[in-house]
């Protein structure tokens, strides 16, 4: 009898794998397919609606600089243009650096949170600033980065529209060839980015809204009521949300932005473990109603339950093992062929389940030549990221049951080991436009 | 020059048929078999798929998918060979072990090939759209 319910429950752990498989397999289809279709043939579009550009900032004075000095070359018109630096209690020189912009810029405006308003996360900056927004679409980027010229006329343009709510750019590395942390960084957004949100994007799925490099409807985010604070992942919040309430998100891949990945293992922990944690918040909060709701297709809700179970694979991947290997030993025929699906899935970047085949299609795309041969690694980003998710599921279970909210936002540090690459063209291994 | 390439192109297939037929009939025991069978079943199939959306020209392409399947049964046979020795000198839980380790092992020839061939096939029209 046990033996049949361990059989049973194997069976399912492989099928929701095969089942994670198969989806990005067909996303991998998907754009390769599209290839022949001109993809990166940019629009040009009149719409021209004005633009808001929020930009949270806390103890970031070794990046604030550079974003802000590329948002004054932005070639959309300055007239339509308002950029809100969220100063959230730094105690270094970033409220500084970003008032010295707002004394020579006009469309730059500064909001400074004292420590007792401050450090409560991303979505109560974000928040902050959205009060003081007086334009119709709301653009996000983080303080880290560092966007093409013409981003904002990319990204806005979705919004000609009236059914898409929010947009979604791509996130490139910047910090690339540092180590192997952000080359390894890079290979998932490459799999994330050039892959997997196009193929959601084109095949009218789920596309998710990454906290930065996109935006919304201010009309939207009114509706919404801004972002939520109590929750970790509020992106992928907000993207349910935007989802719920009868829009959608399409993603520009021409929209490039340029990110400093975290450059340890440490910060990678830190960072990923907030994610984690934040997307199983949203699995328990979204789950029900993505299944109930009528704004939604079929597939949209497979995709969306799918999406928002995630980071729960790890853990799925690791129950089968323990399951499977006494299975094994019983000779059960069905077991041995499943067992196959369960290396396949070591392959895959945990963020997105991106497996090997998506990744380096995405390198692929983006001509890359030499940086696939890294590939092989992901088997042990999977393994650090087991740890990381079995940890997240046990705090949001012991919180969600106690009814605690000890959710804290641990902030990832940014050295401004990325603004070497942006200064020595040479070393921009990815920016080829 | 047409009639070649055709030629070229039925023997390839037929090598790629032939190595997924070897790597059933020529394994023992039956789970073994199936197992190897199913490893480069898998492989065939995302890589017959996938490729052909690539650019590069169709033979090399089915060349590099026989080059994967010789990998992958020579493989298969060496694995299973120690496998039956193991299993004659420490007993048949010897071959449970194998059947565990055998799809992870492979997973490692399998991955590796993708990232070394996904090299070789790079895209040819990608310097057009993004002179550097």
């Amino acid at each position: 009898m046990i033996l049949e319910v361990l059989e049973f429950f194997f069976l399912i752990l492989t099928a929701v794998m095969i089942a994670y498989l198969f989806r990005h397999y067909i996303f991998t289809i998907s754009v390769l397919r599209s290839l022949k279709k001109s993809h990166f043939k940019r629009q040009v579009s009149s719409f021209q609606p004005t633009v808001s550009i929020l930009i949270p900032a806390s103890n970031e004075e070794k990046v604030i600089g550079r974003l802000l000095k590329r948002i004054t070359n932005f070639t959309y018109p300055k007239e339509k243009l308002q950029v809100i630096v969220i100063d959230d209690a730094s105690n270094d020189r970033t409220g500084e650096i970003a008032d010295d912009f707002k004394n020579k810029y006009p469309f730059v405006e500064v909001v400074h949170r004292s420590v007792n308003v401050g450090r409560k996360g991303k979505a109560s900056a974000m928040n902050h600033g959205f009060e003081s927004v007086k334009n119709d679409v709301v653009l996000c980027f983080d303080a880290d980065y560092y966007p093409q010229n013409d981003i904002v006329e990319n990204l806005i343009q979705v919004f000609d529209d009236p059914k898409v709510g929010a947009v979604q750019g791509r996130v490139v590395v910047l910090n690339e060839p540092q180590n192997l942390v952000t080359r390894i960084v890079a290979l998932e957004r490459t799999g994330g980015y050039r892959v997997d949100q196009e193929a959601r994007s084109m095949l009218n799925l789920i596309t998710q809204f990454g906290g930065t490099v996109g935006g919304f409807r201010r009309s939207v985010l009114i509706d919404l009521g801004g972002w939520n604070e109590s929750i970790l992942a509020e992106d992928t919040d907000l993207t349910f949300r935007v989802y719920l309430a009868g829009y959608k998100i399409r993603y520009c891949v021409n929209a490039e932005c340029y990110e400093e990945a975290v450059d340890n293992w440490n910060s990678y922990w830190h960072q990923r473990y907030r994610w984690a944690k934040g997307h199983m918040q949203c699995f328990f909060k979204h789950s029900v109603p993505v299944m109930k709701s009528k704004k939604l297709s079929a597939k949209e809700k497979l995709d969306g339950i799918m999406l928002l179970g995630v980071y729960f694979m790890p853990i799925l991947v690791l129950l089968s093992i323990f399951v499977g290997v006494p299975l094994i030993f019983q000779d059960l025929l069905v077991v041995e062929i499943g067992w196959i699906a369960i290396p396949i899935s070591l392959y895959c970047f945990v963020g997105n389940f991106a497996p090997f085949f998506e990744v380096g299609a995405g390198l692929y795309l983006d001509g890359r030549t030499r940086t696939q041969w890294l590939i092989p690694l992901l088997l042990f980003t999977f393994l650090f990221n087991i740890p990381i998710c079995v940890k997240a599921f046990f705090s949001v279970v012991y919180c969600k049951f106690l009814r605690k909210n000890r959710h804290v936002w641990v902030k990832t540090t940014h050295s401004g080991s990325g603004n070497c690459y942006i200064d020595n063209p040479s070393l921009r291994v990815v920016d080829k436009k | 020059m047409k009639t070649l390439n055709h030629i070229g192109t039925v023997l390839l297939v037929e090598a790629i048929v032939l190595c997924v037929i070897a790597s059933f009939r020529l394994i023992n025991p039956l789970s073994a078999a199936i197992q190897s069978l199913a490893t480069l079943l898998v492989f065939n199939i995302i890589f017959l798929t996938l490729f052909f959306q690539l650019d590069g020209k169709l033979n090399f392409k089915l060349l590099l998918i026989v080059f994967g399947n010789f990998i992958g049964l020579c493989w298969t046979f060496i694995f299973h060979g120690l496998s039956v020795a193991g299993a004659t000198f420490f007993g048949s839980a010897f071959n449970h072990l194998s059947l565990i380790f055998f799809p992870f092992l492979s997973s490692l020839w399998i991955v590796s090939f993708w990232s070394l061939s996904i090299t070789v096939l790079r895209r040819s029209n990608f310097y057009e759209e993004y002179p550097v």
